[in-house]
């Protein structure tokens, strides 16, 4: 009997033994499932450090509030529920208040007008939780009036801590402003911050102008005008706002055009005799080159970040789909092959994506889809959405969206990448075709 | 002549058939009979009876609900206010100025804010008492001290002389065996103080906190030696095996287990090692309870896209309440991404852990060796596809 409780002991034992191997070192736990939520966090207002900068201090904090919950990633914990405040930017923070009102991320900020006159700006992160601040303080020194810019740098640098890529909020769009019945439209270039402050229009109302792009650094706009009867590209300086018209050949009408990453070159389509082809000019010396040659209609190229690939749409296959070539021509790949037609390609700043109008079922969409054409994923579905440009980040796209009827209006909207968050952009009247700028300097 | 000989047995027959007809049908044709209403009677006597009129004639009181008055209801909605809309000046100009530039902001590292004097960190929890204690501790109520009884004679009363009785038979003197200390079980404390009272003190109170269980018997302590019961010359064959048997299930029980002990290097405060040390392994359902609770705080909402792309490994030690120890927290390792991704990955575990750990994770105590160092590995394949 002992012998048979003793055989049994020691098959349990060796049955054992991998259980008790499974149990050395630490114990070891997988993670899949989490939670999307905007991330909870509280911005008191900036401190005062003198007289002449309480206003801006508060105003400041609002904006820095506004570009990140507008994100969508981010939630503001109301004022009314801060345990302590923040009286004094030196002073340490105690973590144990913002932690029992959820605030992961805490950002505390001073303001200040030095004796020149100069606005002094300067702030922190703290990731509540840890304890610990994220980076270091930063403090940006500008003028009175770039308030609302510095504002916009602080949430950047905020953004970028806290997500870790980079921020979008010190941008401008160049955009399409309409005005009028939808038959008398008048429509002139205007530029904005990214959230529509600070309007200015770069151009009067005589003319129709389309498609305006910024040149990689922000300084310049290419966009079509109908100024002398025909489309023809310009390019205008955005801090003279003078302008001038690209080379063009008598009977040709030339249209879609955009930089290269490399700001000296165009590439853009040109139609004669009835066919639109791809070509790239040398904006310094005028000299043209022709990318494609093909029957159909191939329209809207768009520089790869790295200036080696061009997105274009065309009609070649019998129905508008996305095509990829070299930068200097040659073969193109189709890289669309859904149901609907597709159109507007734009490359992501990052890279790793295609942006791009389709329309199917009679409805338009934005999406975006990798370089080989996989993963395409639609991000918004309307009566009338196109245009798609990306945000310095390649995180944000805004579009144009335009409603039903003879009284439909334009107007702006963005959409994260996820196909969350979509808003408008508050523009006075209509607003279509923007262009985002990288982030200023 | 032959029918009228029988008309008396027609008539006879006739009258029968009808008799049976209507016993046995006659029932039916009659109605059904009324219900008849029972009812209990009592004998009550006459002064309850004067005392049952004498309620009958009371007047009634009045039980009715006063009316709630009902609430006046708005007839129209109240006006919504309308959202302020900030109207932008219209800066259409006459001649297109130029647009002002703002000049780009110069930049300047501050230097870090001076470290916190006060306690940043919420007040721990006090500690807790030792296990053995705290196991008991809730259940039972301490006994409450007797009272103080009058003692009237501090000396004992002395015992009466112990009744003999003489045998007849004589028998040889016993010779003295040697005295073995007597087990500890059978021991017993003296259950009064020696000193005797001669008056029955009672005490009238009953405790408070009288203890709601009773102990539970202290175990037998362990027996140094064991006594033999049986002759090892009786038995030879199965003494001698016995030790055998045991050493080997010792052995295959060392070998299994003894490489937990040696790898994990996981020792409970008991000392020894391996599984017996460690305690049970936790199981699924305690292990899929700390995933729920992370994975609750996991929120990779604000994570980069490049940081979705990175599974980060994160190890930490845990103290015996269920808390991470906060400056364990670390960065084991990653994959699918750059070290920033990893790091901005790592910050969002980070904070998950330390979110949802408020009360400390609710983890079996008995296998702290268990969870004492963890490693959470966190995933975002799945909430990338999201």
């Amino acid at each position: 009997m002992s012998r048979l409780i003793a055989i049994w002991l020691m098959a349990a034992a060796v049955f054992m033994a991998p259980v008790a191997h499974a149990q050395t070192g630490p114990l070891k736990i997988e993670i899949t499932d989490g939670v999307i939520e905007p991330l909870p966090y509280a911005v008191p207002d900036f401190v005062p450090e003198s007289g002449a900068a309480s206003s801006m201090a508060k105003e400041i904090a609002r904006v820095v509030a506004a570009d990140l919950s507008g994100t969508g990633l981010f939630r503001e914990v109301p004022k009314e529920a801060f345990i302590s405040q923040i009286t004094s930017f030196a002073s340490p923070v105690e973590f144990s208040d913002w932690k029992a009102i959820n605030a992961q991320a805490l950002i505390t900020g001073a303001v200040d007008v030095a004796s020149g006159g100069k606005l002094v700006v300067k702030f922190r992160v703290y990731d509540v939780f840890a304890g610990q601040e994220l980076g270091g303080g930063l403090q940006f020194v500008g003028t009175q009036d770039g308030w609302r810019r510095m504002a916009h740098k602080v949430a950047d640098e905020v953004y970028s801590r806290i997500t870790g890529e980079g921020g979008y909020f010190d941008s401008r769009v160049v955009f399409v402003a309409e005005s009028g019945p939808k038959n008398e439209r008048k429509k002139r270039l205007a530029i904005m911050d990214y959230d529509g402050a600070n309007v200015q229009y770069l151009t009067d109302s005589r003319s129709i102008v389309l498609a305006p792009r910024f040149s990689p650094t922000g300084d310049r706009v290419l966009y079509t005008s109908y100024e002398s009867g025909f489309p023809r590209i310009y390019v205008l300086d955005v801090a003279s706002v003078g302008k001038r018209v690209l080379e063009s050949q008598e009977g040709t009408m030339s249209f879609a055009p955009r930089f290269a990453p490399d700001g000296r070159t165009v590439v853009y389509s040109l139609t004669q005799g009835g066919n639109s082809d791809i070509y790239t000019m040398d904006i310094a010396s005028g000299a043209s080159r022709r990318l494609t040659s093909a029957p159909s209609i191939e329209t809207a190229p768009s520089y790869s970040p790295d200036g080696r690939s061009i997105v274009f749409e065309s009609d070649r296959s019998g129905n508008q789909q996305l095509y990829i070539m070299p930068a200097t021509g040659g073969e193109a790949k189709r890289i669309s092959f859904g149901q609907g037609r597709y159109g507007t390609p734009v490359w992501s700043p990052r890279g790793d994506l295609i942006a791009f109008t389709k329309q199917s079922k009679g409805r338009f969409h934005i999406g975006v889809m990798r370089t080989d054409g996989s993963e395409e994923r639609l991000l918004t579905a309307s009566f009338l959405d196109e245009g798609p440009t990306w945000a310095p980040n390649g995180r944000v796209i805004m579009f144009t969206r335009e409603t039903q009827g003879a009284g439909g209006q334009a107007s702006l909207y963005s959409v994260d990448i996820t196909g969350r968050n979509v808003k408008r952009v508050r523009t006075e009247g209509g607003a279509s075709d923007p262009a985002w700028s990288p982030l200023q300097k | 002549m032959l029918h009228k000989e029988h008309i008396g047995y027609y008539i006879s027959g006739a009258g029968h058939i009808g008799l049976i007809g209507w016993m046995v049908f006659g029932g039916w044709l009659s109605p059904a009979p009324e219900p008849v209403e029972v009812s209990e009677v009592s004998v009550i006597s006459g002064a309850e009876y004067a005392a049952l009129v004498a309620e009958a004639a009371a007047p009634k009181a009045v039980s009715e609900a006063p009316q709630t008055p009902s609430p006046a209801t708005a007839e129209t909605a109240p006006e919504v206010p309308r959202e302020d809309v900030t109207e932008v000046p219209n800066a259409v100009p006459e001649q297109i100025p130029a647009p002002e530039q703002d000049t780009a902001p110069d930049v300047t590292q501050i230097a870090p804010p001076p470290a916190a004097d006060a306690q940043s960190e919420a007040p721990d929890a006090p500690a807790s008492p030792p296990v053995d204690i705290a196991v008991l501790a809730p259940d039972i109520s301490p006994r409450p001290a007797p009272r103080p009884v009058p003692r009237i004679a501090p000396e004992p009363v002395a015992r009466p002389a112990p009744e003999t009785e003489i045998d007849d038979a004589v028998r040889d003197a016993a010779e003295p065996q040697e005295q073995t200390e007597a087990p500890a079980e059978d021991r017993q404390e003296a259950t009064a103080p020696e000193e005797a009272a001669v008056e029955i003190a009672v005490e009238n109170e009953k405790p408070q906190a009288a203890p709601l269980t009773s102990l539970r018997p202290k175990p037998r302590p362990q027996r140094t030696a064991e006594t033999p019961v049986e002759s090892s010359v009786d038995k030879p064959a199965e003494t001698a095996a016995k030790p055998v048997v045991r050493d080997a299930v010792r052995d295959a029980l060392a070998e299994a287990m003894g490489a937990a002990g040696a790898e994990g290097g996981a020792t409970s405060d008991t000392g020894g090692s391996g599984l017996a040390a460690n305690g049970p392994p936790l199981t699924a359902g305690e292990r899929n309870d700390l995933r729920v609770a992370v994975s609750s705080c996991w929120n990779v909402g604000a994570l980069s896209s490049d940081a979705m792309r990175t599974t980060v490994t994160v190890a930490m030690s845990m103290s015996e309440d269920g808390k991470p120890v906060m400056n364990s927290i670390r960065l084991a390792g990653f994959e699918g991404g750059t070290s920033a991704s990893a790091n901005q990955a790592f910050d969002v575990a980070r904070r998950a852990i330390i979110r949802c750990t408020k009360s400390g994770y609710n983890l079996p105590r008995d296998k702290y060796a268990q969870w004492r160092d963890i490693e959470m590995t966190f995933n975002p394949e799945k909430m990338r596809q999201r």
